[in-house]
């Protein structure tokens, strides 16, 4: 059991640290920087939310493997290959990339409570998907959505439109710079990533066919 | 244990509630930006603009609505800062052309333009009369105010839905457009600064509904 609460108290320092780092943006005296800067909303606070929901998702499955001797979540039931994990993810992630949502964040309190939530919660998802899914399942994901935020920021950095309404156009061209280096960084270190599971798992791999490899976690409740 | 056939109901109910989630916030598909929203609610529901203390380069103080309904002409009002070097001598130019336009089709009775400061602090009467003169401003056609108090000018940009915000050498960046008002202050359209024709046009329909327009003198 101890072996398992030292890492868990590393982990959950950071996963405390990017919450409150992430909640303390919306806060004054920083809210400042969220309100006149895109950068700080869409490259710093949302990628922080979405960060501290992976470590919290983390420390909750340790925590839960230290008390109760399993590390099944609850939603794993229906959250098979992380299927609905990333679908949950993609609609997170789409929502916050509409800049009249971003605007809303900005303005009104309860939309940025919305934000702060659905992207933590969007985050926790995606480490459980990441953990549960198959190569095949997970580049399918990577593949739409890096795509996809690689378009947004090629449109926000091109476009002369100031689609948001709360922030300059100078602001919103780095952005999307910024966004597209991003998810690119973020596509690179999934491909990475799963070059190194899929070397380290290979002598395990032979006449594995459930599909349920490579995967991070190794979940000894089942088989 | 619910397995595939639970997975898929969850990942499809994420789907839907998703999608309309994403309905909800696009108004219906309607647009992406807040102004592109801005601009087809306003077309849906018109908004009734709150009346506010206005001071013009004359120095003389005025009420919104007083000059709404001075002379039962439609309204096409924009919003500057005078010391504006950039999008506003864009939107001057767009607000001489509708000038031009309406003392060429003989519109001024029907339609005029105003145009209102959201920088109250620096736009004093001194300023707002230089920037009349360098727009070469025609007293009958096109109005120019401010406010007469600092502290209207949030509730003001707000009840228009303006956002202002800080850029680069001390410019404030804002959506412009051009917005269509009826003498009872009434926001009836949003048209785009491209568009002047369009807002002309919409200022016309709004000043003369079908029945009257046809009707003999």
């Amino acid at each position: 059991m101890t072996t398992v609460r030292l890492p868990a108290g590393g982990l959950g320092t950071a996963a405390a640290a990017a919450s409150v780092g992430a909640l303390a943006l919306s806060l004054p005296p920083l809210r400042t920087l969220i309100e006149q800067s895109m950068v700080w909303h869409m490259l710093v606070q949302m990628p922080l939310l979405v960060a501290a929901g992976a470590l919290g998702a983390v420390v909750l499955q340790q925590r839960r493997a230290a008390t109760s001797g399993t590390r099944a979540g609850r939603l794993d039931g229906i959250n098979r290959f992380g299927l609905t994990g990333f679908m949950f993810a993609l609609v997170v992630g789409a929502y916050w990339m509409i800049p009249a949502t971003v605007d809303r964040a900005v303005v009104l309190p309860g939309a940025d409570a919305a934000k702060i939530v659905s992207l933590w919660l969007g985050g926790a998802a995606l480490q459980r998907a990441f953990s549960r899914a198959p190569a095949a399942v997970q580049l399918f994901f990577v593949g739409s959505a890096v795509p996809m935020a690689v378009w947004v920021g090629v449109y926000l950095a091109s476009t002369d439109l100031r689609l948001c309404n709360a922030y300059s156009l100078a602001s919103q061209i780095t952005t999307g710079r910024g966004l597209v280096v991003l998810s690119l960084l973020a596509g690179a270190t999934w491909l990475g990533w799963i070059g190194v599971l899929a070397r380290r798992l290979q002598p395990c791999t032979q006449g594995d066919g459930d599909g349920e490899q490579p995967s991070g976690q190794r979940e000894p409740q089942r088989g | 244990m619910a397995g595939l056939p639970g997975t898929f109901a969850a990942s499809l109910a994420v789907l839907l509630v998703g999608l309309a989630a994403l309905f909800m916030a696009t108004g219906g598909g309607a647009g992406f930006t807040t102004e592109t929203l801005r601009r087809s609610q306003v077309a849906v529901a018109p908004v009734s603009i709150p009346d506010f203390q206005l001071v013009d380069a004359n120095g003389q103080a005025a009420s919104l609505h007083t000059l709404l309904a001075r002379d039962g002409r439609v309204w096409i009002v924009d919003f500057v800062y005078t010391r504006c070097p950039t999008l506003c001598v864009a939107l001057g130019s767009v607000f001489q052309q509708l000038q031009a336009k309406i003392a060429a089709r003989g519109l001024q009775q029907q339609v005029g333009v105003l145009t209102i400061s959201f920088d109250p602090v620096h736009d004093r009467p001194a300023a707002l009369a230089d920037y009349a003169r360098r727009m070469q401003m025609q007293p009958d056609v096109w109005h120019l105010v401010s406010l007469q108090d600092a502290a209207d000018r949030r509730r003001l940009l707000d009840s228009f839905g303006i956002m202002v915000v800080p850029a680069p050498r001390g410019e404030f960046e804002h959506n412009a457009a051009l917005h269509v008002l009826r003498p009872d202050g009434l926001l009836v359209r949003i048209v785009d600064l491209a568009e002047p024709d369009v807002a002309l046009a919409a200022a016309v329909a709004t000043g003369s509904p079908p029945g009257i327009a046809m009707a003999p003198r």
